[in-house]
């Protein structure tokens, strides 16, 4: 199994917090990885490492083979935490900008995906709440045929009914060599489509195993597991 | 791909550019139908009318200024929000170069500028007699051509250029650099812009200075200098324009390529 993403002693101070201490791990292609812990423990920050948005304070991290820049953000579908997109758009508008600047962009998936939740093409993102901008922003993320999927909270926003959907979108809409890396506490919800978890605290990995080794070496669940070493 | 993205940040601000626009011509349309100079030169006393009128004319000019400002406004927040906010998330996850983005930018800023000084103008040729404007075209065309010879239409222009270009990118520069800092960022962006132009006007004095003895000796002591002299003049000036924007351009590249840390 070829690694698909690999980090080296990797490290991001903000002054003197350690958001990321000397961190290195591999991740092989066609996996589903938990990035899991607290608030604060550095997953988004790693996120956002991989995506070019923060430069590290030392340390070295590749994606396929490339250093965070323009050919890693060519495999690279990242969901943020936030709504990144101008709320004037209409959602066609979004699909159109996607479709001209990413070579692997399905706009046809995506208006599926959109016809599949019920939201219109021709609306505003002014006018749409907090979660259907959600939905909107992981339909266009998951319309990429992207090597690597990098999803920052994808299910923090949204209501329980709508979570299952959102976990069937996204492992209905990647290909089997891809790879999706998914940060969030709500471990539960995700836990039955996970091949490996990664647990974070205070910016060091504490755990980076499959949840087959888990379950056999520890008898628990990911959930479990995780109240057990993040009690407060 | 730098035209994609061009292609966009123009739909983004015409929507905001054009009905500035449009506000200002119909108001240039509107004046030239109420014709208050007109009304107020033969005024003899005060009147409801006469009050409307200069209203009228009164908000045509303040939305002259309007344009002017906005237009800075609309620079600064698309380098800011788009770039540097949240919307940056989007931005600079494109496979694009950080040096396409600032390209982008100022291109854009440079086109919607121009648009706005050739609105404005053109508001002129609807609100005054027409005849009086080519009047005084041909006066100033005059005028350059006896100060700067034929030369001046091609060196004014590129020192206007080379002049913005340079305030834009100094501007863009400040922004690129107070994101380095980890917060207040706005504030750290305003402080960074006085630091540039104290630095700039300091090169400028020592430049000035080092050329006075120099190249510009003549046109010092003239009192009514050749065009040559003149051209040779504004022409070191919009290369030395040219030259800050692109040192600005390479640290704001820098920046954004090896210290970017959005929020």
């Amino acid at each position: 199994m070829s690694n698909l993403l690999e980090c080296k002693n990797l490290s991001k101070h903000f002054g003197p917090v350690k958001a990321l201490d000397n961190i290195s791990l591999s991740v092989g292609c066609g996996r589903i990885v938990g990035l899991l812990g607290p608030n604060a423990s550095g997953k988004s920050t790693f996120i956002k490492i991989c995506n070019h948005l923060l430069t590290p304070t030392s340390g070295e991290i590749r994606i396929s083979g490339f250093h965070p820049g323009v050919e890693s953000k060519k495999i690279v579908s990242y969901l943020p935490e936030r709504n990144y997109l101008n709320d004037w758009m209409k959602v066609s508008d979004i699909i159109s900008f996607f479709s001209d600047f990413y070579s692997d962009f399905s706009k046809e998936k995506a208006y599926d995906m959109l016809k599949k939740l019920n939201i219109h093409a021709g609306d505003r993102l002014k006018t749409m709440s907090k979660g259907t901008k959600e939905k909107v922003q992981l339909i266009l993320v998951m319309s990429r045929e992207a090597q690597l999927y990098l999803l920052d909270e994808p299910i923090g926003g949204v209501d329980p009914a709508a979570r299952d959907y959102i976990l069937d979108t996204i492992i209905g809409n990647y290909s089997e060599n891809a790879t999706v890396i998914l940060s969030t506490h709500l471990i539960s919800d995700i836990e039955k489509v996970l091949d490996e978890v990664i647990f974070l605290r205070e910016g060091q990995i504490v755990l980076h195993q499959t949840v087959d080794e888990i379950r056999e070496e520890t008898g628990k669940s990911v959930d479990s597991l995780f109240r057990e070493v993040f009690k407060c | 791909m730098l035209a994609r993205l061009m292609k966009y940040e123009i739909k983004s601000t015409a929507r905001l550019f054009i009905p500035l626009y449009a506000v200002l011509l119909i108001f240039a349309l509107l004046n030239r139908f109420l014709n208050p100079f007109e009304t107020l030169e033969a005024a003899e006393s005060f009147s409801i009318q006469i009050l409307l009128r200069g209203l009228s004319i009164g908000a045509y000019f303040f939305l002259i200024i309007a344009v002017f400002v906005i237009t800075l406004v609309i620079i600064i927040q698309r380098f800011y929000k788009n770039l540097l906010g949240d919307e940056g998330y989007l931005m600079f996850t494109l496979p694009m170069k950080p040096w396409q983005h600032i390209a982008n930018k100022l291109l854009t800023a440079i086109l919607w500028c121009v648009f706005s000084v050739t609105v404005i103008t053109g508001s002129f040729f609807i609100l005054f007699d027409s005849g009086q404007i080519f009047e005084f075209l041909n006066y100033l065309k005059d005028s350059i051509k006896q100060t700067f010879g034929t030369a001046g239409f091609l060196v004014l222009p590129t020192l206007v250029i080379a002049q913005l270009t340079a305030g834009l990118m100094m501007l863009y520069n400040a922004m690129a650099l107070g994101q380095l800092f980890q917060k207040n960022r706005l504030l750290a962006s305003f402080g960074m812009y006085c630091a540039l132009y104290s630095i700039q006007q300091v090169i400028y004095v020592i430049c000035l200075l080092l050329l006075a003895n120099t190249s510009f000796l003549s046109l010092i002591r003239t009192g009514a200098p050749a065009p040559w002299d003149m051209n040779l003049f504004l022409g070191t000036l919009a290369i030395s324009g040219f030259l800050l924007a692109a040192a600005h351009f390479v640290v704001v590249n820098y920046v954004l390529n090896t210290k970017l840390n959005l929020d």
